[in-house]
This record gives C-alpha cells, sequence and structure tokens, in this order.
C-alpha cells in the first residue's frame, strides 16, 4: 500500500540511492513486482534477506508484502552455521539475493489485503538472551506510518542517509516512513561504521535527513572535532534512537550542529519501532534553560507518539506516579509482543511488558534507565549502569563505556567497567579515571574494577553487549 | 471536488476518518455531508 501510494503520486521520484543512478518510486514498484513474481510458485512463506542497506533491500521488504509472504531481514555479519539456524527457524523460506533485481515484473497483481498478516520477521537483538523472531503485522506498521507521518510530506530536495542494518526494526521503519513521506533514502552499506565515509557521504548527496544509534553519533562527534572540514551543510534533522544517548556525547554533538533539529526516538523491535520522541525545542529547552525539570529532559526520550500510551508499574504491577522509577509498559495499535514459537508479552489488557526500567516526569515525559536487569544492586543499593557510563564517557580519553556488576562477598555486586580509549589516545591513568568519576557520581557508584579493550562488544547497532562484557571480566 | 492523495478526510457528525490511498474524483460523504480534510498534525521525522 506504501509503495503503490508512492508509485502512484511521486513515481518519477528519487525514492533510494545516489542521485546519479538511484531508483525511482516507479522503478522500485516494477522491482518489487519481479521479486514477487519471483516468488510464486516457491511455496515459501517467508522471503528472507542477507544483505547490507543496497536497492535490493526496499526491493525485498515490498516484494514480499506484494506476495503475501512475511519479509524476515537477517544479520548477514553472523557466521554462516547460525544463519542456516535461523533460517531453519522461519521455514519453509526462500533467500532474496541482488540478482533478483534483473528480474522486472510484468504480473498484473494487487497487493493482497490482509491486515493481520505477519509483515515482518526480526530477530531481537538478543542482548540478555537467545534472539526470538519478533512477529509485526501489517496493520501495526500501518498504524505507526498512518498516525505518525503525513503522505508525501516530503520536499523533492529531501534525502534520509539509512546506515541502520536491514535486520534492524529501525532500518525497516527507514524504508517504510521515508517512502511514505516521498524523501529519498542515501543507503550506507556500512559493513563496518566508519564516521568519515558516512559524514563524506552525507555531504556529496545533500543530505537533509539523518538516524543514528548513539556509538555512531559518539564516532561522528569525534571525526568532526578532528577534523573541521568534515561537515554537512544541508543537514537539517537528526534522530537517534536503539540505546542509550549519553548526555555528554549530546551536549557535544547540539553544539557541533547548532542548526539541526535533534529528535530522540524510543522504540523496540515489538512496538514497530518509535512509541515516543523528544523533540528540536525539548532539546534547546533543555540546552538554554536554567529549570531543572527542562535541563533533565536531555535524558529524557520525550512523550508518546499520537496512538501509544506508557505506564509505569511496579514488581506487583501497581501503577506508579510521576518520578517513581518501574517498569515500563506500553499500549498501542502498533504494537505487536508477539513471536515465533513462544508466548507473546501482551498482558490481557493490551499492554506490552518491556523489561525497560524508567519512569514519567510529571508531564508525561518518559525516562527509560535500560533493561530492568541491568540494574547494579551493591550493599541495597540499585545503580544504573548508565549514569556510571555516563560519568566515564565525560572523561576526554573515553570514547566507549560498558558498566555491569559483578559477584563479590562483601556487597553482593561490585561496579566493573570496560572501555575503550578515543582514536588518538594509547593510554589512560586508570587512578585518575577512578578519581573522575568518584568527583562527579560519587564512591559508592565508582567502579572498582576497570578494564581497558580496543573493542567494547557491541551489537551491529551500537547497543552494549553487557553479557558478553560480563563474561569478559568474570574471565578476568 | 476530487479527493487527495495521502489526505485524511473526517466526518463532523460521527468522527470517522479515512485515508486517500487511491485517488479519484468522487467526493466522500459521510452523514449525509461532504467529509473535511483533516489538518496535519506535524510530528518530527525520527527514522
Amino acid at each position: 500500500m506504501i509503495l503503490e501510494m508512492a508509485a502512484d503520486a511521486l513515481g518519477d521520484r528519487l525514492a533510494y540511492g545516489t542521485r546519479a543512478d538511484g531508483l525511482t518510486y516507479e522503478g522500485l514498484r516494477a522491482a518489487a513486482r519481479g521479486i514477487a513474481d519471483r516468488v510464486d510458485g516457491s511455496g515459501a512463506e517467508r522471503l528472507a534477506l542477507m544483505e547490507p542497506n543496497a536497492p535490493i533491500v526496499p526491493a525485498t521488504l515490498f516484494g514480499a508484502a506484494w506476495a503475501g509472504v512475511s519479509y524476515a531481514p537477517l544479520n548477514y555479519r553472523l557466521p554462516e552455521n547460525q544463519l542456516e539456524a535461523l533460517l531453519a527457524r522461519i521455514e519453509p523460506a526462500v533467500v532474496s539475493a541482488p540478482h533478483w533485481l534483473d528480474n522486472k515484473g510484468t504480473s498484473d497483481r494487487a497487493f493482497p489485503d490482509s491486515p493481520d498478516a505477519p509483515a515482518v520477521l526480526l530477530f531481537t537483538s538478543g542482548t540478555s538472551a537467545e534472539p526470538k523472531a519478533a512477529i509485526l503485522e501489517h496493520d501495526q506498521l500501518l498504524a505507526y506510518i498512518f498516525n505518525t507521518l503525513e503522505f508525501a510530506s516530503a520536499g523533492d530536495d529531501e534525502a534520509a542517509i539509512v546506515v541502520v542494518p536491514p535486520f534492524h526494526v529501525a532500518g525497516v521503519a527507514a524504508v517504510l516512513s521515508n517512502t511514505y513521506v516521498g524523501r529519498r533514502i542515501v543507503p550506507v552499506p556500512g559493513v563496518r561504521f566508519s564516521a568519515e565515509d558516512w559524514l563524506i557521504t552525507a555531504r556529496d548527496e545533500g543530505v537533509t535527513h539523518a538516524m543514528l544509534v548513539p556509538t555512531m553519533l559518539g564516532k561522528i562527534v569525534e571525526a568532526m572535532e578532528a577534523d573541521e572540514s568534515l561537515r554537512v551543510p544541508t543537514l537539517r534533522a537528526m534522530s537517534y534512537g536503539g540505546a542509550k544517548m549519553h548526555p555528554s556525547i549530546l551536549k557535544r554533538a547540539l553544539q557541533l550542529f547548532p542548526e539541526v533539529d535533534f529528535v530522540n526516538a524510543y522504540g523496540l523491535t515489538e512496538t514497530s519501532s518509535t512509541v515516543a520522541i523528544l523533540g528540536p525545542d525539548d532539546h534547546r529547552l533543555a540546552l538554554y534553560s536554567d529549570e531543572p525539570l527542562f535541563q533533565a529532559r536531555l535524558g529524557s526520550v520525550g512523550q508518546p507518539v499520537p496512538g501509544i500510551e506508557f505506564r509505569i508499574v511496579d514488581e506487583h504491577g501497581a501503577t506508579l506516579g510521576p518520578d517513581e522509577p518501574g517498569e515500563i509498559l506500553i499500549k498501542g495499535d502498533q504494537v505487536s509482543g508477539k513471536y515465533v514459537g513462544t508466548d507473546s508479552k501482551v498482558d490481557a489488557d493490551g499492554w506490552l511488558h518491556t523489561g525497560d526500567r524508567g519512569w514519567l516526569d510529571i508531564e508525561g515525559y518518559v525516562f527509560c534507565e535500560g533493561r530492568a536487569d541491568d540494574t547494579i544492586i551493591r550493599g541495597g543499593e540499585n545503580i544504573g549502569p548508565a549514569e556510571v557510563e555516563d560519568a566515564l564517557l565525560q572523561h576526554d580519553a573515553i570514547s566507549v563505556a560498558a558498566v555491569v556488576g559483578l559477584e563479590d562477598e562483601q556487597y553482593g555486586e561490585k561496579i566493573a567497567a570496560m572501555i575503550s580509549l578515543r582514536a588518538g589516545v594509547n593510554e589512560v591513568d586508570l587512578d585518575h579515571v577512578c578519581e573522575w568519576v568518584r568527583e562527579r557520581i560519587g564512591s559508592l557508584k565508582t567502579p572498582e574494577v576497570i578494564v581497558v579493550v580496543d573493542e567494547v562488544p557491541q551489537t551491529a547497532t551500537g547497543k552494549l553487549l553487557r553479557r558478553e562484557v560480563k563474561r569478559l571480566l568474570e574471565e578476568g | 471536488m476530487p479527493n487527495q492523495m495521502g489526505k485524511r478526510y473526517t466526518c463532523a457528525e460521527c468522527e470517522a476518518t479515512v485515508l486517500v490511498t487511491k485517488a479519484g474524483d468522487g467526493e466522500l460523504m459521510c452523514h449525509g455531508a461532504a467529509m473535511e480534510i483533516a489538518q496535519a498534525k506535524p510530528l518530527p521525522s525520527s527514522d
């Protein structure tokens, strides 16, 4: 439906790729039809994809919908045996490949009208457990698009650079939402993220909109601070999400991009992408106001998007009031919570139990502290790793920091940190780092163990793999 | 007046909303009256 609308109304406009050789909406429709034709007769119920960002990505996404099968983008970076295991879990499936684009469909076919059918299967990142395949239905994804966007509202000069991989919910949402508003997507294959490549591509392609995960924005900030020639003058809007953004990095970014509208988007795979937004005005107010309520919102994920409700509950399920931390529950038409082969995370009243810990302020702004089970309990005191990580990241030698709790005889848990250093920094005085953290957040929250590594374990989208960090630290 | 592609129309009487996914020449009617075009609620781009 989304592609049909865009191709009907904006057929000649560039949809995907560079200004020199991009695909138009009409061209994308032909490519998607060709893919749907190939799926016909295969007996498959799922159309898998294991490719980085390229024209085959939107063509497969829309082609799957057209053929009436689910689109299942997989993490192409996984080793072959793991990919085979994931494929086995979504059988019967066929795998789409770039040469499928050669097949320009000629069939006269309509999009199936089955709103409850599973449109997309996404394997969750599995930072705390084995990956699960989340199911997103057509009507859930459409609820997100229709509730939050205006059709064809983008100017024909607009372009969005997309670096999040196709197997992440933000990669799916980027294709759907930019197609619906008519904004060209400039894909970055991004097998390995390079801030310099990103900045140069964005500048050369006249990019106006960008979406990044926090670690990528951190690297871009570092690259821009090191080289003043790396600028993107056409950039108007920058959204970030997917993991906790540390206010210290955000403040540096806001100073480097004073003209750009910043948006913090909070969402889960299970909620068809964004469910809360902290808008540009909130960012400016936080930066320039003396009022603590507004300042604090730089650490908030904003207010619910239309059609979405938030509720905070304690461990007994009782609703909590403003500023009281508990588990975040979310409800709305775009919320799924269903998985292949396991129980739904949505309760009888329609609330998705996110497993994220957070609270709402007096005006309903959502604050998310991270996974409830990441909380470190030291001597009966609850310590959110994010606060310790942010103190570490304010140190100008540190690039990435992951904080976990390790077993401790005396206190139950002790705080341990794994850090990597910024480009050009070869060593750091760890006593000085401890002193730095102590001055900012006190000795109770200061790590007792700090280990410097080349690369802190993260997912493809910059989520810290705390399980892995913890395992490495335990092994010493 | 032909209906406009991608726009929302609402009925003043029953609050039904429709979204035009294929433009056409017909006029959208509900409760005996022409449906009115709904104002867009701008939301910043998030992805």
